[in-house]
């Protein structure tokens, strides 16, 4: 799979996330295959079971903003969304849903990331 | 190459905004506020950009613009905050600490790379700029103190004295009224006041080249008819000001004018030409007035010879040259030592080159925690030099800066007892309370702060434990800080224990009241080969050295 069919795969915009790694494909490829790598994920699934909250808060900012340096939409979107429902110490009644979403986006985007041309 | 330091906590959004930047920029990363601190304290205004994110563990970025902030580091250094958080308070709050500019994400290359290089020209043109106006101030002084002195010279030169007269009389102006400006805003004089008026005392006595040689030079004592003559120098001088072709209204001429007529009035009113009283003598012409007399009591002339020191203070306090202002003469009396000093050639009259700068600098940022290039080169310069003295002495070694609550270790110091180089609000750290446990802690900086400046040295002893129990692979290591020595304290077999002698300095602000400013320190180790240190509890510090 091309990189801009990555893009289309998992619903996100290919061009805009371009745009911005100054139209260069092999940097955006570089760190789109790098994702697997990042540990916030795996950090916030940790921290949120273990009941830390301040660390699962920093976590899924954390994640929403890589998501959104790399333009992976959806993702960024779950995880904005759990981030504010973990915001200020206070647990919004639907984060475990939210936080749900947000697996079920990031395990979307890691199958279509290893479908992805080497 | 400039170099710009990333805070994010994230690793790849810090290897993505390197490789947006590493083509035009030396990058160093820091993955939290602790490690930021640390970089900065280290490279200082070389790092010509911070980009800070907000959110991170240990120190978030708001309590690291607080920081840089006390240390004074964002007027030589612009940040720009990373976040992703558009609400109004995050960044009011943000703005209110000093961030220049921000970068929202998602990142987009083109506008990280453009905004770096605004900000970063802006700060470097703002440099130049301040440097340039600095050499100009500096040339433009230097250049009409230098007509100031000729003419100045030229006057004496009639009057057979080798010119140190004028030299002098700038000199104890400005010490009086330094002195002055701090014991009493009275007058609201201002640095750059006190400099015009000290350049321009150069000129009191100009009048008196109009004074006949036989009178001016005459050895012995003047007949009234001679002595009227003599004091007509004072209206004399200053008339040759007031009828000045050009320049007449020039803020120097009238200082100029005041000084050189008045510079003979005395308090009581009993000084000429005439005959003013109090604070209607321009303060200027009292300080030259008092300074001239302190001069001339202290040199040899044709008609006299030189009296000491503690002579002519004595005379000046005792009213034996006619009465001056109160408060000048208190001026006086706090800086006779000084003054001897200047008399006695030990104190460099002519002001220097750095105060000029410092001058221009005060000038562009009215802010008083102010750091010139150059003040920051020499802090560098001193690090550097008490590392190569450390690398030498061996000894471990911390520095702590009360403003900023931040406690900065040795390298190896750090390694001991496996904390960070920079610790901020050391006695709540969480490292230092496991090492050392919370009360020591408070007690012992609750006794710094008791110290003074009169008396600003204190020892303690850190007993440096370590246990081997049976069974365990690791030794356990622990601390103690007493007061004494403690040599005869027996422990248990399986424990070894290193003492070390601590021996702080804390230093305190110049002004009054004094406040205390932080601490630096050693610790010496206590062993065989320091033995002859052993029961000196001298307080003295070179007795360590």
């Amino acid at each position: 799979m091309t990189l801009e069919a990555f893009y289309n795969e998992i619903g996100s915009d290919y061009k805009a996330a371009l745009t911005r790694m100054g139209n260069s494909e092999k940097m955006l490829g570089k760190f789109v295959r790098k994702f697997t790598a990042d540990k916030s994920m795996s950090e916030l699934n940790a921290s949120f079971d273990g009941g830390d909250y301040p660390t699962a808060f920093r976590m899924a900012h954390t994640l929403k903003g890589l998501c959104a340096n790399l333009g992976l939409d959806k993702l960024q979107h779950s995880s904005a969304e759990l981030t504010e429902a973990l915001r200020g110490g206070v647990v919004a009644d639907n984060a475990a849903e939210l936080l749900a979403q947000v697996r079920a986006d990031y395990d979307m985007t890691v199958a279509a990331l290893a479908q992805l041309d080497e | 190459m400039e170099k710009i330091l990333i805070v994010d906590d994230s690793e790849m959004n810090r290897e993505i905004l390197t490789d947006m930047l590493a083509d035009e920029y030396e990058i160093f990363e820091a993955s939290n506020g602790n490690e930021a601190i640390t970089i900065l304290s280290e490279h200082n205004t070389d790092i010509s950009l911070v980009l800070l994110d907000m959110v991170m563990p240990v120190m978030d970025g708001l309590e690291v613009l607080d920081i840089m902030n006390k240390n004074g580091w964002l007027a030589d250094i612009p940040v720009i905050m990373i976040s992703s958080d558009d609400s109004a308070e995050v960044t009011h709050k943000a703005y209110d600490l000093g961030v220049t500019e921000f970068i929202r994400r998602p990142f987009d290359s083109l506008i990280v790379q453009k905004r770096c290089r605004n900000v970063t020209s802006l700060y470097a043109k703002q440099k130049k700029l301040a440097n340039l106006v600095a050499d100009q101030i500096y040339e433009k002084e230097k250049n009409s103190r230098v007509m100031i002195e000729i003419l100045a010279h030229t006057v004496e030169f009639r009057n057979g004295e080798c010119g140190m007269h004028v030299v002098n009389v700038q000199t104890y102006t400005e010490i009086l009224l330094r002195e002055l400006a701090r014991i009493t805003d009275k007058y609201n004089l201002t640095e750059a006041e006190i400099s015009l008026i000290s350049n321009v005392s150069a000129l009191h006595d100009i009048g008196k080249i109009s004074i006949p040689d036989e009178v001016l030079n005459k050895p012995g004592r003047l007949t009234d008819e001679e002595f009227k003559i003599m004091k007509s120098h004072s209206a004399v001088g200053s008339q040759m000001l007031s009828e000045l072709p050009f320049y007449r209204d020039e803020p120097i001429v009238k200082l100029a004018y005041s000084i050189a007529r008045w510079h003979h009035e005395r308090w009581d009113g009993r000084g000429y030409p005439d005959g003013l009283v109090g604070d209607d003598i321009p303060i200027g012409a009292q300080a030259v007035s008092l300074a001239d007399v302190y001069d001339a009591l202290t040199a040899e002339r044709c008609y006299k010879k030189a009296f000491s020191h503690d002579t002519a203070i004595e005379m000046i306090s005792k009213g034996e040259c006619g009465q001056f202002n109160p408060l000048l003469i208190t001026c006086m009396n706090n800086c006779a030592e000084e003054m001897r000093l200047v008399k006695e050639g030990n104190r460099l009259a002519v002001r220097g080159e750095d105060e000029i700068r410092e001058f221009a600098h005060e000038l562009l940022k009215s802010d008083a925690m102010y750091s010139s290039d150059r003040l920051l080169h020499l802090l560098e310069y001193e690090k550097m030099k008490n590392r190569f003295f450390e690398g030498i002495t061996g000894g471990y070694s911390f520095e702590y800066n009360a403003s900023s609550d931040m406690l900065t270790l040795s390298p190896n110091c750090a390694e001991v007892i496996n904390a960070d180089e920079t610790i901020i609000n050391p006695v709540h750290n969480e490292t230092l309370m496991n090492v050392f446990g919370q009360k020591t802690l408070s007690d012992l900086s609750a006794k710094l702060r008791s110290m003074s400046s009169e008396q600003p040295i204190v020892q303690f002893y850190v007993h440096q434990l370590i246990t081997v129990k049976p069974g365990e692979e690791k030794p356990v290591q622990s601390f103690r800080i007493t007061d004494t020595a403690e040599e005869h304290r027996r422990y248990p077999a399986d424990t070894q224990c290193s003492t070390y002698k601590l021996v702080c300095r804390t230093t305190w602000t110049l002004e009054e009241p004094q406040r205390y400013t932080g601490v630096i320190g050693k610790l010496v180790p206590m062993g065989n080969s320091y033995g002859f240190m052993k029961g000196s509890e001298n307080n003295d510090f070179r007795s360590l050295l």
